[in-house]
């Protein structure tokens, strides 16, 4: 476990690392996106304003498409632009450039939509509670079995909602097209995870205008955290309409207020859940999950997330009798998207919250009570798939001993009798599948490029992005420890779809799961082909041989079957495990919780570099915290959410104090992190608040407003 | 309007509009690592300093930075090295759109601050937002070029 330092710290932090807004090119213009201020209608009219020349605009309608105007995605539903109807609150009617990006502001803000309203959703309740609204294909995990409950089990019913989150990433969303009418190409430079979901975007809108789409990512891109996995597809494509229709270079980059109005967050959900356990072993015997979420207006990829969602919606427990069912339903605000955890976060924060009422209700502590349940050798997920360690159980014992738990638990009780005040501990475990769902990886067929030059410089290509997780620090780092090369000698290629092989999208906590294992393979794979200890001294003797490049796709494990119909099989061949306790102070006066002390214990199989995945850990952490007490997203008003004063994030001064700690990490295999950190910091917050004050929060954020109407209650 | 204005030591004229921010300015100026994050003085990325002391630029009209001293991350030199040096040691910089102006802040910090403590860091540092590090190992870093445990 070694701590290489990131080759692009020092540039980021001096200020010489480029990102999207510092590059510029030879006549460039300035674009934007004029998008509907109405939830649900039709354009009756658009009235531009009076005293601007039209004609040193550039817009773009669906009627400039010269392609299709559908975004390609999972479910292919959303256009690029308004047809007829306006589904959402955000949606983009029309892209406009010009050379004056202040004018264009100016221009943008005066023009005013006559809209014919027509009826909208905008609530989470209004949207999840009404059965009719359900849309998309339901899936159904079936592991039930044919007997009734027993008399004496004891039945838990309750509903969990969770709202939306927005990634906040600091850098907005920004894009540059460049459409060369003599190559007839177009090549877009943009700040997006997922390159080739981008140039099938674009090749989807320019249709058969364009030759050639090539898409490069900017050098820095300023965070994703999923916000930057498919709105780029939507976005690149405005962009490159406008440049293929003006000649010019457009570059757009979203001012925040348009940001936060239009691009897509983490799904609301409704969560359901009954169970019945056995007084007498304790031991959950029957659990039935009603996983619902808000889409928004369109699919897009929310069959996705709503598939991961319910492949986590057990949590750590083995229950015999399970049925879970997920569905999608429809509201009229933007689509959700991904977002670090991808439905995990919902289904932890449910069933988490589940369990410490079950305890409570059955007077046993919270600890025992999933010790009692956790998943054991042996035992099956709901799609049947077996569960082969124990890991989420050590990780439970060794975050229950590091926090001093138990005497926790006592200490703050009797704290509590005499303190208005109160102090409060909470439990949560975690898990998340590492990769893409199912047979996902096997259809991705990812592919990595490498090539020795004759100097014995390593250049790699990959079309993963490094989006501040360290991704291009780490990955070289696995190639050059396993060929054992000095790291000066390693490069990675910025991502770029006509130079980089596509190794699949930077999602699904996959980069270093699946690219970072295929690249120490091909190391190791050479190393034995070519026989030697010291590549350096092998290149300069075999000179005649190189430069030479090298590829490698990667190779599914046969044994890894998944049915997408019944979700019977192997979802994920490996899981990354995790447990957390949380100390919280509630400030009575105020209805404020204040997070005191998080400790935090991780299975993520092998720890490339402790440094960087120790970050990983502290950010994803303090999301997930603030997904569950503070980030609160006015669903009803989205036009009324217009930057981080009114979506407040975590700043220094809401820190807890943090423990981190990895174990199992002499694993030969490093599992996915990217997201694990923020599956269940919210739960444990919930289960602290209620150890705290007896009451039991099932909405979350855990916002003041929501703790003083359940004290009064 | 013309301005001249004083950045990293350095004279350069510039003609604006007078309701322009300094961010704008400085940007078309060229000092990229000054950063647009949200325009409503709220997340910190576009900090500078005015004769020492950190501002946030996009709330800061250009007209008002004559006869001021800027500096940028570009105009500390050797003495943003010692803060960057703290930071990368811990492995905290992750995105780096926020880290020229968490780098200057810094700087300025240690400057005002006499008598440091982690509280009084937390509250000086409030302005300056983070989304992937959880401010964790910034701080680790921070806390050690300000002597403070």
């Amino acid at each position: 476990m070694k701590c290489v330092r990131k080759f692009d710290a020092r540039p980021k932090l001096d200020g010489s690392w480029k990102f999207l807004d510092d590059y510029s090119y030879p006549e460039m213009i300035h674009g934007q996106l004029l998008y509907s201020k109405c939830h649900h209608g039709y354009i009756k009219k658009i009235n531009f304003p009076p005293n601007y020349d039209l004609s040193e605009f550039t817009i773009v309608s669906p009627k400039d498409i010269p392609g299709e105007n559908i975004v390609p995605e999972p479910v292919c539903d959303q256009p690029f632009m308004v047809d007829k109807e306006v589904m959402h609150y955000g949606q983009v009617i029309m892209g406009i450039a010009h050379p004056d990006r202040k004018l264009l502001l100016k221009f943008i803000k005066e023009t005013k939509i006559e809209y014919e309203e027509l009826p909208a959703i905008t609530g989470i309740k209004e949207c999840l509670e009404n059965e009719d609204n359900h849309f998309g294909k339901e899936i159904t995990i079936d592991h039930s079995i044919n007997k009734e409950p027993e008399a004496d089990w004891k039945y838990h019913h309750n509903v969990y909602y969770t709202q939306h989150q927005e990634q906040a990433y600091l850098e907005p969303q920004g894009v540059i097209s460049i459409y060369d009418p003599k190559a007839n190409n177009m090549f877009v430079r943009i700040t997006a995870q997922c390159p080739f979901f981008v140039k099938s975007g674009v090749e989807a809108i320019m249709g058969n205008a364009v030759d050639e789409v090539i898409i490069e990512t900017s050098e820095g891109i300023g965070g994703a955290f999923g916000g930057k996995e498919d709105f780029p597809s939507l976005f690149a494509g405005i962009s490159s309409l406008l440049s293929y229709k003006c000649g010019k270079p457009v570059k757009i980059v979203l001012e925040r207020t348009d940001d936060i109005q239009i691009t897509t967050k983490r799904h609301p959900s409704r969560i359901e859940l009954e169970t019945w356990t056995d007084p007498v072993t304790n031991k959950i015997m029957r659990c039935r999950i009603d996983y619902r979420l808000d889409a928004g207006a369109y699919q897009t990829l929310s069959p996705v997330v709503l598939a991961r969602g319910i492949l986590h919606s057990i949590s750590g427990y083995s229950v015999p009798d399970t049925v879970i069912r997920g569905r999608l339903f429809k509201s009229n605000t933007p689509s959700n998207g991904a977002f670090r955890g991808f439905g995990a976060p919902q289904a932890f924060a449910a069933m988490e919250a589940h369990i410490d009422r079950i305890a409570a209700e059955m007077n046993i502590d919270p600890y025992k009570f999933r010790k009692i349940n956790l998943f054991k050798i042996g035992d099956e997920f709901p799609t049947t798939q077996k569960v082969l360690e124990e890991n989420l159980s050590d990780c439970l014992e060794r975050v229950i001993q590091k926090s001093d738990y138990h005497n926790k638990v006592k200490e703050f009780a009797e704290w509590n009798k005499t303190h208005k005040d109160k102090k409060g501990i909470g439990i949560a475990v975690a898990y998340h599948g590492g990769g893409y769902t199912g047979n996902g990886e096997k259809i991705l067929n990812s592919e990595i490029k490498v090539v020795i030059e004759k100097d014995a410089m390593v250049k790699i290509f990959v079309s993963n992005t490094d989006m501040g997780q360290g991704a291009h620090t780490t990955l070289a780092q696995m190639f050059f420890e396993a060929i054992g090369h000095p790291r000066e000698k390693c490069k990675i290629q910025l991502p770029n779809t006509s130079k980089t092989p596509n190794s699949g999208p930077t999602v699904a906590s996959r980069t270093i799961y699946i690219i970072g294992n295929l690249l120490r393979k091909l190391a190791f794979q050479l190393k034995d082909e070519f026989g030697f200890d010291n590549l350096e001294e092998y290149v300069n003797t075999h000179q005649e041989e190189f430069p030479q490049e090298f590829h490698k796709n990667f190779t599914p494990d046969p044994s890894v079957i998944f049915d997408e119909n019944t979700f019977v099989g192997i979802a994920y061949k490996d899981y990354s495990w995790a447990a957390c306790v949380n100390e919280i102070y509630f400030h009575a006066d105020i209805y404020k919780i204040e997070l005191k002390k998080s400790w935090n214990v991780f299975d993520v199989g092998k720890v490339v570099n402790h440094k960087i995945a120790t970050g990983q850990a502290e950010g994803g952490i303090l999301q997930g915290l603030a997904y569950g007490a503070s980030e609160f997203f006015y669903k009803p008003g989205f036009g009324r959410m217009h930057g981080f004063t009114d979506y407040a994030l975590p700043t220094t001064l809401d820190l807890p104090e943090m423990d981190i700690e990895f174990i199992h990490t002499d694993s030969e295999m490093a599992k996915g992190l990217g997201e694990i950190p923020t599956n269940f910091p919210a739960p444990s917050v919930r289960n602290a608040f209620h150890n705290a004050t007896g009451i039991f929060i099932d909405e979350y954020p855990l916002i003041p407003e929501r703790l003083l109407k359940a004290l009064e209650e | 309007m013309k301005l001249k204005l004083n950045i990293n030591n350095r004279y350069y004229n510039a003609n604006i509009d007078a309701d322009e921010s300094l961010l704008d300015v400085l940007r078309h100026l060229g000092f990229k690592s000054v950063k647009k994050g949200c325009d409503t003085g709220t997340c910190g990325v576009c900090s500078v300093l005015i004769d020492g002391e950190p501002i946030l630029s996009c709330q800061f009209l250009a007209a008002r930075a004559e006869g001021h001293k800027i500096t940028t991350v570009e105009g500390l030199g050797e003495k943003a090295d010692e803060i960057i040096d703290v930071i990368i040691n811990e492995g905290a910089d992750q995105c780096g759109y926020c880290g020229p102006a968490l780098v200057l802040t810094t700087y300025a910090m240690k400057q005002e601050l006499k008598n440091p403590t982690v509280e009084k860091i937390n509250h000086y540092l409030a302005g300056n937002l983070c989304r992937c590090s959880g401010y964790e190992g910034q701080l680790r870093g921070i806390k050690k070029y300000m002597g403070v445990e």
